[in-house]
């Protein structure tokens, strides 16, 4: 068998040995099948009889909850069969109950597409009515209207329901018939994009109480640290887990690879990841690549072409890039020949990763970590047959992510994976919701519940500034726009650029982002093409970008001012006092630079006014005898808290699902009136958007992670892989690695009850500090 | 809890952002394109005099009240209080001939499903002219009794839809049904609203015939919570006695538009009232002799009626806002004159067409 041959050489041939850093092999398990508690009707059982399907017990344990009336979340690995677990007790309720609907809701159009066949299929075998029908944006005038009467199974996405919402008189007979919500890659949906989908959720379900339905919610998630929690941010209630897999699996190898191993790197990343590429080629394992970049999996595919074409004559054109951007014809072309053995390889950027059937692979490489274990689970889950062997490759970065996995492969291994954050508490984004669902139907203090604590208050505000109007049936929607064209699902600023690229609009980004990644002179990343920033236009808020072809990139660095307007929480473990609360602040981009790889080209200067916005963040402060110990020994103290203050914020996506540019941070040796040696992590969203709160609550293990980071890494006196932050605005000065690791160990000692704590272990009865209501 | 600073920031946030949401575009004179494209276009020149219209008459109305400008009466019912101003002018009013239609439907076969053009051609050469001789077709004789039955039942409604089935909405024949219905029961009906959707209709024009003149009832929102009551007063006009709409585009705007914010005070509506919408006959009509068919061009080139300072509808919620904001009543001034000649204009239309039809044309 290939894979265990492939194994064996990477284990083996001395260029491979010694980039190995680990091999962690898992077991094949068999599948646990199971029954529902009550039999499914006929039809149905006939159909899965028909394609020879036996139900797994996570099946069976989601349709019993289903039909129990329970919101649902699944969380069980691609390819176990997620979509049957909904999709049949959905169809058993469309066969009883004639009135019966569902809506199921996807990230993208390409997703429906691909669901919408499977789910026609099973209506025509079993002769279910259910007419199942897209309505999005791409639907045709001439037939909303009779889908939106005769579907009884309307396949949507959260952009399409932000606008459908206010024509709900059209929908009557569809809103009062609603039993299922199902919301599937659930996970897609958090960060701010997925704040304002938890709250168009909450518009769903007000308007369907107004037409008498309560439909059960059914969430299709990849693994989460936090998935009840996710799932009740998401919907506003709570939900059924169900996660234990009982799918089969044949035996996975799982490599962690590190061209890095020395401390410094030969050749680039994407270089070694082709010369795997070619050895899996050459042993004729059928593999997909992932890259992080389009540009990345096209040259790791033109690289590997020119390789075969030496070694193995005729073989080059067994290896193609993929992109987003095909047509629905040309993606199945390449999964046909996949399937068939005509192509060997595949190259693509993560838009795989949504779950279009690709199917029949035995090796998954992927090339640097993709920033969270969740889709680094999800891409290496598309290896592995039916039963046979399968291994998946992942390719370190430089970064202190990557880095640390190679150096720490157990901690690889037993992440649980990050949690998705929600924050249904921006008033930001509470505000426009609430904007929307006035116009949808009169706010009444019976909405209260559904929209939080803040919504009241919030109420007034707009009411004061003309928006809302109060009347005997509830606070009716009276502004001159359309509310819905008003709030944007993707920023929380109005204050937004619109990216345009020969007059065609790329995407919109607010202010912050722009100013962070979209300066003039920036290298920008969209959807993996790569475009320059010619122009930054902020009178009349455009960016105007063109493609380009550069091995260059930027990086914008800022200066940080920052002042706590308000402490919400507080806890004191040993003499560390941890805060969190609203923070003012106030980040000046001044110039940015201009890197190839690691090197420096060029600095530019930015001439760009401050960005200014209240925010979340917590911050702690180092007591005195830390900072003795520190000087004690001649080292740098302010130097060591801006190291820790890049360790904790690099370790930051570990545990929360977010990009270190979410997150910005500040440390100084004296802070305030008082000069207290502070370090500050905040959200770089305003308002604020739940990650320095999640960071509060995981604060001791994320200290002891740090920890471990900066201790075990190789270098001398800090790098990128550990302490060196690229966004750095003092470029990375002053930075003391010594003083970091004794600030850390001391940190840690404090807030764990041993030195090798787990993460997230909560801390012996801290102290809470009382804060001014 | 918020703090007062920061809700009043984003209350700010939110007006500014709202307030820079249009739903109209403003071109320069000479790039005329579509015609009865829908009114989402104002040329410069229009927008700028709107503009100074404004200005002017915030001046001329500083310090007045909305009840010293609208002086009309108050009606009362379950949604609450609203204002109603009345004006009425004379009209011609259009005569029925029950006749004339009813001799018109029977003649024309191709109402019967099934038969086209060159059918009906077929049909009469073999003898078979009318309806009633239909009857004696053995493939036809269900659906012409059918026909027959509607008309003797003088099911009105009935007629108007099987009619609708077989013939577009501009037909000769769905125009010469509203002659069945007595000018007295038509209502004539045009609104104004705050956006194109899911905004309040801050002005409801009702028109009612009696007696050689027309009765214009105009529904004014002297505040955003007089709404629900001006909807069920308007909806008062629809629920008499074999009430008929009459409309210019009502049945892409207007009526939706109506019955969507009645349902959004969770007032559920009633189904089919007969509708005649004029815009589509007044297309069959004179479409390509014009340069659009807006209300406003048939206004002045059909009915040659000139309006001074009027306002452009795009402008109405603009307008309309402004006095919210300011509480000088000045710019409602415009849209309630606005708003009642197109009423009086849309049914001195009517009464064109249907004396062009009774003239055979």
């Amino acid at each position: 068998m290939p894979v265990p041959e492939l194994i064996r050489i990477l284990q083996e041939q001395p260029v491979y040995r010694k980039r190995i850093a680990h091999i962690e092999s898992f077991p094949a398990r068999e599948a646990a099948f199971g029954e529902p508690d009550t039999p499914l009707p006929e039809s149905l059982a006939a159909y899965l009889a028909a394609k020879r399907i036996r139900l797994y017990t996570h099946q069976c344990a989601a349709i019993n909850a289903i039909r129990s009336g329970k919101d649902t979340i699944i969380t069980t690995p691609t390819a176990s069969g997620k979509t049957l677990s909904f999709a049949l007790p959905v169809f058993e309720r469309l066969e009883r109950d004639p009135d019966a609907r569902a809506l199921f809701l996807y990230p993208t159009k390409a997703l429906a597409n691909d669901q919408l066949g499977s789910l026609r299929e099973i209506g025509k075998f079993t002769g279910i009515p259910a007419h199942a029908a897209i309505y999005d944006g791409d639907t045709p005038q001439g037939h909303r209207a009779s889908i939106r009467e005769m579907s009884r199974l309307i396949l949507s996405n959260p952009h399409e329901l932000h606008q459908v919402l206010s024509w709900h008189n059209r929908w009557r007979t569809f809103f009062s018939g609603l039993r299922f919500v199902v919301i599937d890659e659930a996970h897609r949906y958090r960060g701010v994009f997925g704040s304002h989908i938890s709250l168009v959720i909450r518009r769903l379900r007000r308007i369907a109480r107004f037409y008498g339905s309560d439909p059960v919610f059914i969430l299709s998630t990849a693994t989460l640290a936090n998935p009840e929690e996710f799932a009740a941010r998401l919907t506003g209630r709570d939900a059924a887990l169900i996660d234990a897999d009982g799918s089969p699996r044949g035996r996975k190898h799982f490599v962690l690879y590190n061209p890095n191993f020395a401390g410094i790197s030969e050749r680039s990343t994407h270089q070694e990841t082709k010369d795997i590429l070619v050895s899996c080629v050459r042993e004729a394992i059928p593999t997909l690549c992932f890259t992080v970049s389009r540009k990345m999996a096209e040259l790791v595919s033109l690289w590997a072409q020119n390789d075969l074409r030496q070694v193995l004559p005729g073989k080059q054109d067994c290896v193609t890039a993929y992109r987003a951007g095909y047509l629905p014809e040309e993606r199945r072309a390449i999964e046909r020949r996949l399937k068939s053995g005509d192509l060997s390889a595949v190259v693509s950027t993560n838009a795989l990763e949504l779950g279009i059937d690709i199917g029949g692979l035995d090796a998954v490489i992927i090339s640097g970590y993709p920033g969270t274990m969740m889709a680094t689970w999800q891409q290496a889950g598309r290896a592995g047959r039916s039963g046979g062997d399968s291994v998946a490759v992942l390719v370190g970065f430089e970064g202190p992510l990557d880095q640390y996995f190679m150096h720490h492969p157990d901690q690889f291994f037993s992440r649980a994976h990050e949690h998705a954050i929600i924050d249904t508490e921006n008033p930001y984004i509470l505000s426009g919701h609430l904007l929307c669902a006035a116009a949808e139907l009169p706010v009444r203090e019976a909405d209260f519940p559904l929209f939080g604590t803040g919504c009241e208050a919030m109420i007034g505000a707009l009411e004061e500034h003309r928006l809302l109007r109060k009347t005997p049936w509830g606070w009716v929607y009276t502004g001159r726009g359309k509310a819905a064209e008003a709030v944007q699902l993707d920023s929380i600023s109005t204050d937004t650029f619109r990216v345009t690229c020969s007059g065609k609009l790329l995407e919109t980004i607010d202010r912050a982002h722009a100013f962070r990644e979209a300066h003039r002179g920036a290298v920008l990343l969209h959807q993996g093409d790569t475009y320059l920033v010619r122009e930054m236009d902020l009178e009349g808020s455009v960016i105007r970008v063109t493609e380009a072809d550069v091995d260059y990139y930027t990086q914008a660095m800022h200066d940080v001012d920052l002042a706590v307007r308000d402490r919400k929480k507080a806890r004191d473990t040993n003499g560390i006092t941890l805060s969190f609360g609203d923070v003012d602040v106030s980040e000046r981009f001044f110039a940015y630079k201009v890197k190839r790889f690691d090197t420096v080209l060029d600095v530019v200067p930015l001439d760009l006014p401050p960005i200014q916005f209240g925010t979340k963040a917590l911050w702690f402060t180092i007591p005195e005898e830390i900072e003795r110990a520190v000087l004690a020994r001649n080292l740098d103290f302010a130097g060591g808290l801006h190291a820790v203050e890049h360790a904790l914020i690099a370790l930051m996506p570990f545990h929360v699902i977010c990009d270190r540019w979410d997150i910005g941070g500040l440390s100084t040796p004296a802070y305030g009136e008082e000069n207290i040696p502070t370090i500050f992590v905040y959200d770089g969203y305003e308002g604020g958007i739940g990650l320095a709160e999640k960071a509060y609550d995981l604060f001791p293990g994320l200290v002891a992670m740090a920890r471990k980071l900066v201790e075990d890494c190789p270098c001398e006196s800090g790098c990128p892989s550990c302490v060196y932050s690229p966004k750095c605005g003092n470029d990375n000065h002053p930075m003391d690695k010594e003083a970091a690791i004794l600030i850390l160990r001391e940190l840690e000692a404090r807030l764990c009850p041993a030195p090798a704590a787990a993460e997230a272990a909560p801390v012996p009865a801290p102290v809470q500090v009382p804060c001014d209501p | 809890m918020q703090s007062a600073s920061l809700l009043a920031g984003i209350g700010a946030r939110w007006q500014n952002r709202v307030a820079s949401l249009r739903e109209y575009d403003v071109i320069r004179e000479g790039n005329v394109f579509g015609t009865s494209f829908a009114d989402s276009f104002l040329y410069q020149d229009e927008f700028d005099c709107a503009r100074r219209l404004r200005s002017r008459l915030l001046d001329e109305y500083e310090g007045r009240s909305f009840g010293d400008v609208f002086s009309g009466t108050v009606r009362e019912n379950e949604g609450g209080e609203c204002t109603v101003l009345t004006s009425r002018e004379a009209i011609a009013v259009p005569g029925q001939d029950p006749e004339s239609l009813r001799d018109a439907i029977l003649a024309d076969l191709t109402l019967v499903k099934g038969i086209g053009p060159k059918t009906a051609e077929r049909l009469r050469k073999r003898g078979f002219a009318t309806i009633p001789d239909l009857t004696g077709h053995g493939r036809y004789r269900a659906p012409a009794r059918e026909l027959l039955a509607l008309i003797e039942a003088g099911d009105r409604p009935g007629l108007l839809e099987f009619i609708a089935r077989r013939h577009s909405a501009s037909h000769p024949h769905i125009l010469g049904m509203s002659s069945l219905f007595p000018p007295e029961s038509l209502v004539f009906f045009d609104i104004e609203t705050l956006g194109l959707f899911a905004r309040p209709i801050i002005l409801f024009g009702v028109g009612r015939i009696e007696g050689g003149r027309i009765t214009v009832s105009q529904y004014l929102l002297e505040d955003p919570s007089e709404e629900h009551a001006a909807l069920l007063e308007t909806l008062s006009h629809l629920t008499g006695e074999n009430p008929a709409l009459v409309t210019f585009n009502g049945k892409a705007f207007d009526l939706p538009y109506f019955r969507d914010r009645l349902a959004y005070y969770g007032t559920p509506f009633f189904a089919g009232i007969p509708h005649f919408d004029i815009l589509h006959h007044s297309r069959r009509a004179w479409k390509g002799e014009l340069r659009d068919c807006r209300l406003g061009t048939l206004e002045r080139e059909i009915l040659g009626v000139q309006r001074s300072e009027d306002l452009p509808s795009q402008m109405v919620p603009e307008f309309y806002e402004t006095y919210l904001r300011t509480g000088n009543p000045g710019p409602l001034v415009p849209i309630v004159e606005h708003n009642r000649q197109d009423v009086v204009s849309l049914a001195r239309l009517y009464a064109l067409h249907m004396e062009r039809w009774h003239a055979g044309s």
